[in-house]
C-alpha cells in the first residue's frame, strides 16, 4: 500500500516536472518565433518533442537518461562547433566581419563626408508649421542663419533675430522647437534626415546642437550590385572574396567588407602558404611533447607520492594536507604567480638558488617552466587518484610476492604498476586530451613566448596549438576567424584520430557491449 | 630506530621536497598579500614590513564587492556542480549498463566533443546567447541563469569516466536482481545506483564546482554588472588592465578565496580518495 | 494509456505557458538609454562622474557598463553586435581601425567649439582613413622617473650607465634602467628611440617620412654596444630584457632609473616618489630625449547606436560630455590620468604628475600609429619585433647589427604597407 503511494507520489511528481519544463520551453518558442529566432525556435521545439516523446512513451529507455544532457550538450557544444566549422568556410576576418547588406549599409554611411573646410552649424531642431522636422542653423562666425527642411532651405536675415550670447539664433518665424523628449523619440529619424543645403551638399545633425555640411561621394546600384564615386567616377564591383573593389584597381576596396564564402580557401592555405606551415609544424610537435610530459610528469609525481603515503607514517595527515593543496588554489593564482617566479632579474627562483636564468627568454627554459608549473598544478589529482587505487590494489597479491621472493622492485614493476596503469589508462587518455587544449597555462605563463619574431618565427615557442590558434583569431590588428576556424577543425581531425586509435588500442570502450 | 632509517627517512626526504616545491608559490603569494607594495616578485624572502592593506580594501572598498562576488561564484557553482552531477550520472549509468544501438559511437562522439578547441566556439556561443537575451532577456546574455546554461553543456561528457568507471564496478548482479523483481530502468537507476554511487557523485560534484570556481574566460564575457561577477571575473579584474595589475588585492583576494575549497578539500579527503577510485578497480 | 497520459500533460502544459507568458512578457531596453561601455577603471569612473550630474544630453539617459577588465571589454565588444552592443565604447585608439574596418564603429562629426579643444594629433589617433571615430578621452603616455635617494637628475644616457656600473655593487642594484609600466614594446620604445632607432620617422610637418631609415643598424649597433653590452658583448646588466618585477624593485630601492606610466603614478607617490623627478628619458647627448609614444584613449560612437534609434543622443553625449572641458574636468578629477582635453590641461585641479607627463610627451613624444605598429600581412607588428630584439640582443648575445638590421627591414615593410592606410 505505501509503495503504491510513493509510486504516485514519483509519477505525480514526473508529470508535474515534464509539465513545468514544456510550458517554459512552449513560452521559448513562442517569444523566440515573435522575435523571428527561427533557428532557435526550431531547436527548442524539437527539444519539446523529444521530451514529449521520451517522457510520455517508452519509445526509448535511454534517451529518459540521456536527453537533459543532450539538451545542452547540443546547444552550447556541438552547435558552436559546427558553427566554427561553418566559419572556417568564410573569409571572415579583420575588414570583413558583417553581413553583406550590413556592409553595403555602412558603405553608404561612410560615402557621406564633411566637406573639405569640416564645416559645422550651431542648431536648434524643429518643426515647421506643417509639423515636418526642421533646423534653425546658425553660423555665428559668419553671422548666417537659415531654417531648412528635407527639402527646402530658408535664409534668415540676422537683423531681424534674436540672438544669444554664442552668437547663435534662438526664434525663427514660424518655427517651433522640440523638447528634449520629443527629440529623443524622433532620434531615428533626426539620424537619418538629410536637410538641403545646396545642389551638392546638404546637413547631418551630429548630437542635439550640432549639424553638419556632408557630400555623398558613393552611391550603390542595387541592380548591377555596384558602387559608383561620384566625385572620382569609379566603379566598385563585388569582388567574390568579400569587398566592393575598384574594377580598374583591384587593392583599391571600400571598407568594410562582408564575411564572403571562400569555401576550402582557408584550408587550401594550411598547405600552400610557406609561413602558416612552417609555423604550424614545430608548433604541433612541443604540443605533443607538451601535453606527453605533462601527463608523464604528474602521474610520476602523483605515484611517487601515493607510493611514499600509502603506509603508516609520522605526519602523514599533514603531508596529505598540504600536497593537495595546489588542487585546492584558484589556478588563475598559481599561474601568474609562478610567472612572478621565474623573472630573471627579479624572480624568487633565480634569488633563491642564485643563479641568473632567463626563463622566459629561452625557449628550451621557457618550456621546462611551463613543465615544472603544469606539474605542480597537476599532480595532486594524479596522487589522490593513484593513492586510491593502490589502496584498492589487494594487500594479499604483493605479500605472496614478497613471501615467494620478490624484490620490492619487481613487484613495483610486475603487479603494481600493471594494476595500477589498468585503472588510470583512461584517464591518462582523458588528461592527455585536456592538456592537449590547456589555453590558461601558456596564456597565462609564457604568453606563447619567447618567439623569436627578428628570426621571422611566426608562432612562440611555447605556444601550444590552441594558444597560436587564438592568436591568430583574436590579436590586435589583424585578426583572422576564418582561417582559426579551418586551424580548429584540423586540430580537432588529428587530436581525435589519436584518441580514438588510443581507446582502441587501449580497449577501453571494450567494456560497452 | 634503524629500520626507521631505512624504510621510512626516504618517504621524509621525498615528501619534505614536495612540500618545499607545493608550499614555496603559496608562501610568495602570502607575501605580496602582506606587502604593502602588493607584487609578485620579492626583493627579500623575509618581509620587512607587514600591511593588511589589502585584505581591507576587499572588505572596505566601494568598487570591490568582494563578498557578493563570493556569494555568487558559490551560487553558481554550486547549482552546476549539482545540476552537472544529474546529468553526468544518468550518462554514465545509460552508457555503462543499457544497451542500445550506437552505444560505442556515441561515448566516442561524446569523448570527441570534449577535445573540440574551445576557445574559438567562445564567439558562437557569444551570438547564440546574445539571440537568446533578444526575445528571453532574463537567461539570455549578460545573466547568471544564461551562465548556468551554457556551463551545462558540459555536463554531460566532463568527468564520464570517472563516473563509468564506479558503475561498471557495481556488480551486475544487483541490476539482474532488480530486474527480476521487475524493476524497471529508470526504479533500478534510483533504488540501486545512485545510493551505491554516493561518494562518486559527491567527488565529481566536488570537481565540477572547482572547474567552475576557476572559470572567467566566459563569465568574464557573460557577467558584466559589477554585483552579477563572480569570484575568478573579480579577482582577474585586478591583474588585466590595460596598462596597471593591483597584485595585492589579488593574491588577498586569491587567498580568501582558497578557503572554502581547501576547508572542503581538507576535510573531505578521505572521502574524495576513495570516491576518485572506488570505482575505477573493479572487483 | 498513454492517450491519456498525453492529454494531461497537454492540457498542465497549455496552462503553464499561457501563465508564463502573462508572467514574463520580453523586457525591452528603454529606447532613449545611450549604453556606454568601458572598462574596470574608466567604468566606475564614469558611473560616478554621471551619478553626480546626469543631465549631459537632454531628453537621454545615460547608462554606463563597466567591464571586469580591458581584455574583457576588448573581447566583448569585438563579439558583441547590434542586439546588445554598446552605443559608445570606450577604448584605445589602436580599436579604431580594427572597429572601423569591421564596421563596428561609426564616423562622428564635432562640433567646431569641441574640436578646438583638441590637438590635431589627438585626432589623428582616432581617425582611420582620415575619417574620425570619437573623442579624445586620456592621454596614455610614459616618462621616466629617477630614485633621488639613489641619484641626481641625469643628463645623459651616459651619465645613467655610468652611475650604475659605479655603484652596482656599493648600492646592490639589480638594474639601472628598467621599465616599469607599458611593457618591452610600447613602454620600451624610448630606448629604441634614445638609442638612434624608431618604429617610424615623423617629418617636421607631422606626418611619417616614407623615405627616412627608422632603424640605421650600424648606429644603433654601436650604441648598443657602447651603452649596453659589456666587453664580451653579453649584457652589462643596465637595461634587463624583461619588464616583470621593474615596478617592485625601483620601489625598493634596487634599481636608479625607471619608465613609468602615466596611469599609475599614485603608487610611486603613495611609496615617497616626488613626481618632480620625472623626465623624457635622457638622450646620448645634453638636451636629446628619447620620445615615447604618446597615444589617446577615446569614446568611440558604435554604428549600433543608429540601429537601436540614439545615435543623436549618442553624438549629443560626446560633443556636450567627452569633448567638453565641464565633461572632461569632472571626469579626470575622479580618473586622475592626463586629460587630452586642452582647457582641461589647464584647469586649476591637474595634479604635478599630469603636468610632467604631459610636458614629457610635449619634448619627446611620438604618435601612436596603428596601421604602422600592427604589422602587414606577412611581416610582423612592432609589437612583438621589439621585446624579441631586446631578447635577441641582450639574453641570447645576437649580433646587435644583424638584429638591427632584422627589426629595420621590418619596420620598413610596415611603413611601406601602413603608409597608404593613413
Amino acid at each position: 500500500m505505501e509503495k503504491l503511494f510513493q509510486r504516485k507520489v514519483t509519477v505525480t511528481l514526473k508529470y508535474i516536472t515534464v509539465a513545468l519544463v514544456s510550458a517554459i520551453l512552449l513560452l521559448l518558442i513562442e517569444s523566440s518565433f515573435a522575435k523571428r529566432e527561427y533557428a532557435i525556435s526550431a531547436f527548442l521545439t524539437v527539444g519539446l518533442i523529444a521530451i514529449a516523446i521520451t517522457y510520455l512513451t517508452n519509445f526509448s529507455i535511454p534517451m529518459k537518461f540521456f536527453l537533459p544532457g543532450m539538451f545542452f550538450l547540443f546547444a552550447f557544444v556541438v552547435g558552436p562547433i559546427l558553427y566554427t566549422i561553418a566559419m572556417s568556410g568564410f573569409h571572415y576576418q579583420t575588414g570583413n566581419y558583417i553581413s553583406k547588406p550590413e556592409s553595403i549599409t555602412q558603405i553608404l554611411a561612410g560615402g557621406i563626408r564633411p566637406d573639405a573646410a569640416q564645416t559645422t552649424f550651431d542648431i536648434i531642431i524643429g518643426e515647421d508649421p506643417a509639423k515636418n522636422l526642421e533646423i534653425l542653423a546658425s553660423d555665428p562666425t559668419n553671422k548666417k542663419y537659415f531654417l531648412a527642411t528635407a527639402t527646402t532651405k530658408t535664409d534668415l536675415d540676422p537683423a531681424g533675430l534674436a540672438i544669444d550670447g554664442n552668437g547663435d539664433a534662438t526664434v525663427a518665424p514660424g518655427f517651433t522647437p522640440l523638447t528634449p523628449s520629443q527629440q529623443a523619440a524622433e532620434d531615428k529619424a533626426l539620424a537619418t534626415t538629410r536637410f538641403a543645403y545646396s545642389s551638392d551638399y546638404f546637413i547631418t545633425i551630429e548630437g542635439g546642437n550640432v549639424a553638419s555640411l556632408k557630400e555623398q561621394s558613393l552611391k550603390y546600384d542595387s541592380s548591377t550590385d555596384t558602387f559608383t564615386n561620384v566625385l572620382t567616377h569609379a566603379v566598385y564591383r563585388d569582388n567574390g572574396t568579400g569587398n566592393f573593389a575598384n574594377i580598374k584597381d583591384k587593392n583599391d576596396q571600400l571598407q568594410p567588407g562582408w564575411r564572403a564564402p571562400i569555401w576550402f580557401e582557408n584550408y587550401a592555405k594550411l598547405f600552400t602558404d610557406p609561413q602558416i606551415r612552417s609555423a604550424l609544424i614545430p608548433v604541433f610537435i612541443w604540443t605533443i611533447v607538451f601535453a606527453s610530459l605533462t601527463v608523464l610528469t604528474q602521474f610520476a609525481l602523483g605515484l611517487l607520492i601515493a607510493m611514499t603515503l600509502n603506509r603508516k607514517l609520522h605526519g602523514r595527515r599533514i603531508y596529505r594536507s598540504i600536497l593537495i593543496l595546489p588542487y585546492a588554489m584558484p589556478s588563475i593564482m598559481s599561474i601568474l604567480i609562478w610567472g612572478g617566479m621565474f623573472d630573471t632579474e627579479f624572480g624568487a627562483i633565480n634569488h633563491l638558488f642564485g643563479t641568473h636564468v632567463h626563463w622566459f627568454q629561452s625557449a628550451l627554459y621557457a618550456r621546462l617552466a611551463v613543465i615544472i608549473v603544469n606539474l605542480w598544478l597537476g599532480f595532486p589529482y594524479f596522487y589522490l587518484i593513484c593513492s586510491g587505487a593502490l589502496q584498492a590494489i589487494p594487500a594479499e597479491l604483493s605479500e605472496a610476492a614478497a613471501i615467494d621472493g620478490a624484490s620490492s622492485r619487481q613487484i613495483f614493476r610486475k603487479i603494481t604498476l600493471p594494476l595500477l596503469l589498468q585503472v588510470v589508462a583512461p584517464l591518462l587518455v582523458a588528461s592527455f586530451a585536456f592538456n592537449f587544449n590547456n589555453f590558461n597555462i601558456i596564456y597565462l605563463l609564457t604568453g606563447g613566448g619567447p618567439q623569436n619574431t627578428l628570426g621571422g618565427a611566426v608562432a612562440g615557442s611555447t605556444d601550444i596549438l590552441i594558444s597560436y590558434t587564438y592568436k591568430i583569431a583574436f590579436s590586435a590588428g589583424n585578426q583572422n576567424l576564418g582561417l582559426a576556424s579551418a586551424i580548429s577543425v584540423v586540430i580537432f581531425v588529428i587530436i581525435a584520430s589519436i584518441s580514438l586509435y588510443g581507446i582502441r588500442r587501449s580497449k577501453v570502450l571494450d567494456s560497452f557491449k | 630506530m634503524k629500520k626507521w632509517v631505512k624504510e621510512d627517512l626516504w618517504r621524509h626526504i621525498v615528501l619534505l621536497v614536495t612540500c618545499f616545491f607545493v608550499l614555496f608559490p603559496i608562501y610568495l603569494v602570502f607575501l605580496s598579500a602582506l606587502s604593502p607594495t602588493g607584487s609578485l616578485q620579492v626583493t627579500s624572502f623575509i618581509p620587512k614590513t607587514i600591511s593588511f592593506n589589502n585584505f581591507h580594501l576587499l572588505f572596505h572598498s566601494p568598487k570591490i564587492p568582494y563578498l557578493i562576488w563570493m556569494k555568487n561564484s558559490i551560487v553558481i557553482a554550486g547549482l552546476v556542480a549539482v545540476l552537472s552531477v544529474v546529468i553526468g550520472a544518468a550518462s554514465a549509468f545509460s552508457f555503462s549498463r543499457l544497451r542500445f544501438r550506437g552505444k560505442k559511437q556515441g561515448l566516442q562522439l561524446l569523448l570527441l566533443v570534449q577535445m573540440f578547441p574551445a576557445i574559438l566556439s567562445l564567439s558562437a556561443v557569444y551570438v547564440i546567447m546574445e539571440r537568446v537575451y533578444n526575445f528571453a532577456p532574463h537567461i539570455g546574455l549578460g545573466t547568471e541563469p544564461g551562465l548556468l546554461l551554457v556551463y551545462l553543456g558540459g555536463a554531460m561528457g566532463v568527468n564520464i569516466w570517472l563516473l563509468k568507471g564506479f558503475v561498471d564496478s557495481i556488480p551486475i548482479e544487483l541490476d539482474e536482481a532488480a530486474k527480476v523483481d521487475g524493476a524497471s530502468a529508470v526504479q533500478t537507476y534510483w533504488l540501486i545506483f545512485v545510493p551505491l554511487a554516493a561518494p562518486i557523485l559527491a567527488v565529481v560534484s566536488l570537481l565540477s564546482f572547482i572547474g567552475t570556481f576557476n572559470e572567467f574566460i566566459l563569465a568574464r564575457l557573460f557577467l558584466v554588472d559589477q554585483n552579477s561577477r563572480t569570484i575568478a571575473v573579480g579577482l582577474q579584474s585586478f591583474i588585466s588592465g590595460q596598462y596597471a595589475t593591483n597584485w595585492g588585492p589579488f593574491a588577498a583576494g586569491s587567498i580568501i578565496a582558497s578557503i572554502p575549497l581547501v576547508a572542503i578539500f581538507l576535510s573531505l579527503q578521505r572521502y574524495i580518495i576513495s570516491g576518485l577510485t572506488a570505482g575505477s578497480v573493479k572487483g | 494509456m498513454i492517450q491519456r497520459k498525453f492529454g494531461k500533460v497537454a492540457a498542465l502544459t497549455v496552462a503553464a505557458g499561457l501563465i508564463s507568458g502573462f508572467i514574463s512578457a520580453p523586457v525591452h531596453a528603454a529606447s532613449n538609454t545611450i549604453i556606454v561601455w568601458a572598462d574596470e577603471t574608466r567604468g566606475p569612473n564614469l558611473q560616478q562622474v554621471i551619478a553626480a550630474k546626469g543631465d549631459w544630453v537632454p531628453g537621454y539617459t545615460i547608462k554606463i557598463v563597466p567591464f571586469s577588465s580591458f581584455d574583457a571589454l576588448n573581447a566583448a565588444f569585438g563579439n558583441a553586435t547590434a542586439l546588445t552592443g554598446p552605443d559608445i565604447v570606450v577604448g584605445a585608439n589602436d580599436w579604431v581601425a580594427t572597429g572601423a574596418k569591421n564596421g563596428k564603429l561609426a564616423p562622428v562629426t564635432l562640433s567646431s567649439s569641441v574640436r578646438a579643444n583638441f590637438t590635431a594629433n589627438n585626432f589623428f589617433d582616432l581617425s582611420y582613413k582620415g575619417v574620425l571615430y570619437g573623442v579624445p578621452l586620456d592621454v596614455n603616455n610614459v616618462a621616466m622617473l629617477y630614485n633621488s635617494k639613489l641619484t641626481g637628475k641625469p643628463g645623459t644616457l651616459a651619465q645613467m650607465v655610468s652611475f650604475y656600473l659605479k655603484n652596482k655593487t656599493a648600492d646592490k642594484l639589480t638594474a639601472g634602467l628598467c621599465v616599469a609600466g607599458g611593457g618591452m614594446s610600447w613602454g620600451a620604445e624610448s630606448v629604441l628611440n634614445a638609442l638612434g632607432g624608431a618604429p617610424y620617422v615623423m617629418t617636421a610637418t607631422g606626418s611619417v617620412d616614407p623615405t627616412a631609415d627608422p632603424v640605421p643598424a650600424a648606429t644603433v649597433a654601436a650604441n648598443i654596444k657602447t651603452y649596453l653590452l659589456d666587453k664580451n658583448g653579453k649584457s652589462n646588466g643596465f637595461f634587463p630584457a624583461t619588464d616583470t618585477g621593474c615596478k617592485t624593485a625601483f620601489l625598493a630601492g634596487t634599481v636608479p632609473y625607471a619608465i613609468i606610466g602615466n596611469w599609475e603614478w599614485q603608487d610611486y607617490v603613495k611609496a615617497g616618489f616626488d613626481m618632480n623627478n620625472l623626465m623624457p628619458l635622457p638622450g646620448l647627448y645634453h638636451g636629446t630625449y628619447g620620445a615615447a609614444f604618446a597615444s589617446v584613449s577615446g569614446a568611440m560612437l558604435t554604428t549600433f547606436a543608429a540601429q537601436h534609434g540614439v545615435d543623436q543622443g549618442a553624438k549629443s553625449l560626446l560633443n556636450n560630455f567627452f569633448g567638453s572641458a565641464a565633461g572632461a574636468v569632472a571626469y579626470q578629477n575622479v580618473e586622475l590620468r592626463p586629460p587630452a582635453n586642452k582647457k582641461a590641461q589647464k584647469d586649476a585641479s591637474v595634479t604635478t604628475a599630469q603636468k610632467n607627463f604631459g610636458k614629457a610627451g610635449a619634448v619627446a613624444g611620438l604618435p601612436q600609429i596603428g596601421a604602422i605598429l600592427n604589422g602587414a600581412t606577412g611581416s610582423k607588428s612592432f609589437w612583438d619585433l621589439l621585446p624579441a630584439f631586446w631578447t635577441d640582443v641582450l639574453v641570447n648575445g645576437k649580433d646587435p647589427q644583424t638584429s638591427a638590421a632584422a627589426m629595420d627591414a621590418f619596420f620598413k615593410t610596415n611603413i611601406t604597407a601602413g603608409i597608404p592606410q593613413l
